[in-house]
């Protein structure tokens, strides 16, 4: 099946005058339509701008495209004038912001940032558009009387499902949902992510989901990419990554997790720290804190092998074998 | 470091520890009759949702707020009460992890000087080449480099800066310490690192914890019990394992269930409970968990449910938990 969303090799730096944050370093990435993909990695693996380089959303002038290619249905994103765009944002790829709470307008009803989406995007009618307001907000749960409240009147919960309801407003076909469930508490998150995942399927919606937590990505997602300081070093389906975890830093990731279904006296962590992304190092980025590097890996940044679908960026899995397992 | 632990017996004891805050709509129950002891050298896990009371709860116990009613007796001395230089005494043996390592140690001072800190304040060390040594050697403890003497703490991430915290509350070798979520704003593999640190500590300095978080598989990983809290009251107290194969209230069955297994394939069957938490202010009486439970029966509302062994070590306040072995 065609690729909804494919990124070839994109390159994203935040510039000051003393130093370049090399934020995304290659990242090449794919998403069938109607499947949902999981970004995962932690802080300052690039997850957020590589979401927002899909709406070229990057903060300029720090935050600039360097290069690479971001193709939606096809189309070149970056090639779009700013005011095709603009009818691409919000109606046909639209984005949920981690934290609910300053996602929304705290002096506009719900009602109305609801219905704002959907006049800007599909002209319709004030009375139309409310009604449709108040039917998204039935659908993420919250009843239609209630379009009328201000924010401050949710729950954070409430918030996150005001959130989902105007991105989903327009009926995108990509939508990009930036660690959505993590400002709530974990029966809230267990609420909110079955409601969204209902929606998805009713809707057809292709989804990229970001987030650190690798029960929700699990759970809720067909593929999967692990990202580490700019790179997608692991991709495949849930199965494949989970199943058979190939990538060291994919491994350490596991490892560092307390396991709830087994006794463990101890964790086995990542040593080390992410790498300054002002000062990558030579060669491949995880090899300071890998456990397997050798010289190889110091000198010379590994490339992507791949088999039956499952993508590994590492010197151990060279010309589609694995070597040295 | 600390003295050697007597064998067993608890060093924590609360009774009923209340704390109210009156609040334009009226008193907000906090904490609401709380009981439960911590056996030296142990680990109790809280966990609960957000406005559970159960930082509130750590804070009391150190009289960070005073509490309204009830007992807490540390090492047999009744700390409720107590004069402010007997208090500021027993302090030095109880001390607390913050959650937020951004927010709890001054951006203004050297990690030295924070670490320090407490040692000038209860005048521990004579002289500054035994205070430096001290701080040294505190440092060491932790797994801080010796260089970072002189940085400030905006040159650090997070998990470095969560070890400054827990330096410092190493500092006057306590007997007991709070963590309250000392893991939460830490991306998982650092969370593995500090979490193990924290096990190497209680192990080396027989040190007791009280362990506040939201996170289920970091509280099983670390306690030796766990307590579950629901606006302001336990609801449930076990031994971990136990806990773990046989929660008996509805809410820890449903907070259990809640959380991603990161594995592929197992979506288990998950208890989506109804609407959200329900206010603080003014609670009627009855199960607070009643309004969201599918078990409630009239009975329920009438009265609290009594905090009752139903099996040894096992505690549980919910009217119908016989109905579920």
């Amino acid at each position: 099946m065609a690729a909804i969303l494919d990124i070839r090799d994109l390159v994203v730096h935040y510039s000051s005058d003393r130093e370049t944050v090399r934020a995304v370093n290659g990242l090449s990435l794919s998403l069938e339509r109607g499947k949902v993909l999981g970004l995962v990695g932690e802080t300052g693996a690039g997850k957020t701008t590589t979401a927002l380089s899909v709406l070229d959303m990057v903060q300029e002038p720090q935050g600039k495209i360097v290069s690479g290619t971001i193709l939606f249905e096809g189309r070149d994103i970056r090639a779009l004038r700013p005011e095709e765009m603009r009818e691409v944002r919000g109606k046909e790829i639209a984005m949920i912001f981690q934290d609910p709470m300053t996602a929304l307008n705290p002096l506009i009803t719900v009602g109305e940032q609801i219905a704002e989406t959907v006049r800007r995007h599909e002209g319709l009618p004030r009375e139309d558009s409310e009604r449709r307001a108040g039917e998204m907000l039935e659908l993420v749960g919250i009843p239609a009387s209630r379009s009328r409240d201000y924010p401050h009147q949710f729950s954070g919960g409430m918030k996150q499902r005001v959130v989902i309801a105007i991105a989903l407003a327009c009926n995108p076909k990509l939508l990009l949902a930036d660690e959505p469930t993590t400002a709530l508490d974990v029966t809230i998150q267990a609420q909110v992510l079955e409601m969204m995942s209902e929606l998805i399927k009713k809707f057809g919606t292709s989804v990229v989901m970001i987030t650190h937590d690798l029960g929700i990505v699990a759970e809720n997602c067909d593929h999967v990419a692990t990202m580490y300081a700019g790179e997608v070093v692991e991709y495949g389906t849930v199965d494949q990554v989970f199943g058979d975890p190939r990538h060291p830093y994919t491994i350490g990731l596991f490892g560092s997790l307390p396991n709830l279904d087994e006794e463990s006296d101890r964790l086995t962590p990542i040593p080390g720290l992410m790498p300054d992304p002002t000062d990558l190092p030579a060669g491949c980025f995880f090899s300071p804190r890998c456990p397997r590097a050798t010289e190889r890996c110091q000198a010379e940044r590994p490339s992507d092998s791949e088999e039956g679908g499952h993508r590994v960026k590492c010197h151990l899995f060279g010309g589609g074998k694995e070597e040295g397992r | 470091m600390s003295d050697p632990v007597p064998g067993g017996g608890p060093l924590l004891e609360v009774r009923d520890l209340k704390k109210y805050f009156d609040v334009p709509k009226g008193r907000l129950h906090a904490v609401d009759g709380l009981s439960f002891s911590i056996d030296a050298g142990k680990t109790l896990g809280m966990v609960g949702e957000s406005g559970c009371g159960k930082s509130t709860t750590g804070r009391v116990l150190l009289r960070l707020h005073e509490p309204s009613s009830g007992s807490v007796r540390f090492d047999g001395v009744e700390v409720t009460g107590l004069p402010p230089d007997r208090l500021k005494e027993l302090r030095s043996r109880m001390q607390m992890i913050f959650q937020d390592p951004y927010a709890s140690i001054n951006p203004r001072h050297t990690v030295a000087t924070i670490i320090g800190e407490p040692l000038r304040i209860f005048r521990k060390v004579k002289g500054g080449a035994e205070h430096e040594a001290k701080v040294r050697e505190l440092m060491e403890t932790v797994g801080l480099a010796g260089r970072l003497y002189d940085a400030y703490p905006h040159e650090l991430d997070g998990g470095r800066r969560q070890r400054i915290g827990i330096a410092r509350a190493l500092a006057l070798e306590p007997r007991f310490i709070v963590c309250d979520e000392p893991v939460s704003s830490l991306d998982v593999s650092i969370q593995a690192q500090i979490l193990n640190l924290l096990q190497d500590l209680q192990e080396r300095f027989g040190l007791t914890y009280l362990f506040i978080t939201h996170d289920l598989s970091v509280v099983k990983h670390i306690s030796d019990d766990i307590a579950v809290m629901y606006l302001g009251q336990l609801i449930e107290k076990a031994p971990t394992r136990e806990l773990f194969r046989k929660p008996l209230h509805p809410y820890t069955q449903a907070l259990l269930s809640a959380i991603p297994v990161p594995k592929a394939g197992a979506r288990k069957k998950r208890i989506i409970l109804r609407s959200e938490i329900s206010s603080p202010i003014d609670p009627k009486p009855g199960c607070r968990f009643a309004p969201r439970c599918e078990f409630a029966r009239p009975e329920c509302l009438e009265s609290d449910p009594p905090l009752a062994e139903a099996a040894p070590g096992h505690f549980v306040a919910c009217r119908r938990a016989a109905d579920f072995e």
